[in-house]
């Protein structure tokens, strides 16, 4: 009998589904955003009638929108919950903690000297600093998504608290920001989830909650150290997904990065026909 | 730890608490800027609820992002007369196209190319007179125009977006491209918007796209030097 894999747990079952609605809130945004930015050219009208059309489509985005923004407002509560108010230098700079710290700086600089092979690979800990800046990332584009987004919803209330000039500039960030999320995630976020080699054909672990020892020897050692150190590995092993759990998930994964890419590929070709305001 | 778990609990129930608080608040009105006495405060009300505008003005001009410079021509080294000033400044005329020749057999976009290319045209596909009114079509600035500043919330906009305010008529609708120069002077809040935004995405790419790509390359060969290493240490099985 082939020996199974040992897996160590990275993400909680809350983790994961914060990251699920984020995917599919994210995806619906793009497809309907996109339908109304690109409504001009031929694709965007296509993709508009397939979302319900000009009325349906906006409707949509609206509450999706809502919905994101409810989500975020929760993520945030629950990582306030997380944070260990009696250790608060700790949890908030310590190995653990998702914030950017010096060593991150030093891991980047190691990095691109191992990139070119002048130097030996760094030995990251829990969070890459490419996934700290896929975290917070979240965090200055949700707010700014969210408040140009309520201001063009609600554009007569809007402007009795600001001048209405300042829906010009509303409409303006809400298309960039969307444009600079959209490109990141579907560019950058999915290169480094499913096709980088050491991912192909998936980082599974956002999905899986868990990542075989091997991965982590590899691309986390100091993470692996700080375990061992706090004892904390055993603890911390869990059971492989089941095959079928493995099948929805890679299925999901695939559709989505297919249909990102679809959305991505159209938006470059009718770039030239859509303007930032 | 119980400290911990007190703190958490206190936020988890503040915080909707917050947010409810703020649903409930009375809508402020301070945005609006419209000049009005106290004692019709009420009626305020019910002109934005019902888009219905009438015995007051609301100041004039006094929100627009717009930098307005007109050339003056009697600055120009060579000027066409001492008076032509006047005449080249259409802003305040009854007739705008005033003297304009063969304007009977023009159509607007033939001069105003660049403000058919709006939101309210491309999306909305609405027509010039739909705003601008019937001939003779009075210049913005125009005192009777209800173009006018001091009115457009209350004759133009209000014809769509009801319960619209003087601040809300103060949304520019005709756009000057956000990136060009003279935008800068024009519109400095949407020039330097754009070019933040601009940066902001050209750079967040021009690090992540090479840094994912070299990321790439070199994990492709480390994985060949695994596999070339295992092969040699076959080959001396």
């Amino acid at each position: 009998m082939m020996m199974q894999t040992m897996r160590i747990k990275r993400f909680s079952l809350l983790d994961r589904g914060f990251h699920f609605f984020l995917i599919l809130t994210f995806l619906i945004q793009t497809a309907t955003g996109f339908s109304r930015l690109f409504l001009p050219t031929t694709w965007g009208k296509k993709l508009n009638a397939v979302l319900g059309g000009y009325e349906t489509s906006i409707f949509i985005h609206k509450w999706v929108g809502v919905l994101m923004i409810l989500g975020f407002i929760l993520h945030t509560l629950y990582l306030l919950t997380r944070i260990d108010w009696k250790n608060l230098g700790t949890s908030l700079f310590g190995p653990d903690s998702l914030i950017p710290n010096i060593h991150d700086a030093k891991h980047l600089w190691q990095r691109i000297l191992w990139f070119f092979g002048i130097g030996p690979r760094p030995k990251m800990g829990r969070w890459a600093y490419w996934e700290k800046f896929d975290y917070w990332a979240v965090y200055w584009g949700m707010p700014l998504l969210a408040i140009t987004g309520v201001m063009l919803m609600y554009p007569i209330i809007a402007s009795n608290y600001v001048p209405g000039w300042t829906l010009n500039i509303a409409v303006l960030l809400h298309r960039a920001e969307a444009i600079l999320a959209v490109s990141y995630i579907f560019i950058v976020h999915f290169y480094v989830g499913h096709l980088r080699p050491s991912s192909f054909p998936m980082n599974e672990a956002m999905f899986a909650g868990s990542i075989p020892m091997e991965e982590l020897e590899d691309e986390k050692p100091a993470w692996l150290e700080q375990l061992k150190n706090e004892g904390k590995l055993e603890t911390a092993k869990v059971t492989p997904p089941s095959p079928l759990y493995k099948v929805i998930y890679f299925v999901f994964g695939y559709t989505a990065l297919g249909f990102g890419v679809y959305l991505l590929i159209n938006g470059i070709i009718y770039s030239r026909y859509i303007t930032l305001h | 730890m119980r400290n911990s778990i007190y703190i958490s609990k206190t936020i988890v129930w503040i915080m909707p608490l917050i947010l409810l608080a703020l649903l409930l608040f009375p809508v402020p009105s301070f945005g609006r800027g419209e000049e009005v006495a106290s004692y019709i405060n009420r009626y305020k009300q019910y002109e934005v609820s019902t888009g219905y505008y009438e015995q007051y003005e609301v100041r004039p001009r006094h929100q627009s992002p717009l930098v307005r410079k007109f050339r003056g021509v009697d600055r120009e080294p060579f000027a066409y007369s001492s008076t032509s000033a006047s005449i080249r400044n259409r802003n305040h005329l009854a007739d705008s196209h005033r003297a304009i020749k063969f304007y009977d057999n023009r159509r607007c976009e033939e001069c105003h190319i660049n403000e058919t290319r709006d939101i309210h045209t491309v999306r909305a596909n609405m027509t010039c007179r739909q705003c601008h009114g019937p001939e003779p079509i009075a210049s913005i600035d125009h005192y009777y125009s209800p173009m006018n500043p001091i009115r457009r919330h209350a004759y133009i906009c209000s014809k769509c977006h009801e319960g619209a305010s003087a601040s809300f008529a103060t949304y520019v609708i005709h756009e000057p491209a956000a990136g060009a120069l003279s935008t800068k002077t024009s519109f400095p809040a949407l020039y330097y918007s754009y070019w933040f935004m601009l940066i902001l995405l050209a750079g967040t790419l021009a690090f992540f796209i090479p840094h994912s790509i070299l990321m790439g390359v070199r994990e492709l060969f480390g994985k060949r030097k695994e596999r070339t290493g295992d092969d040699d240490a076959d080959d001396a099985h």
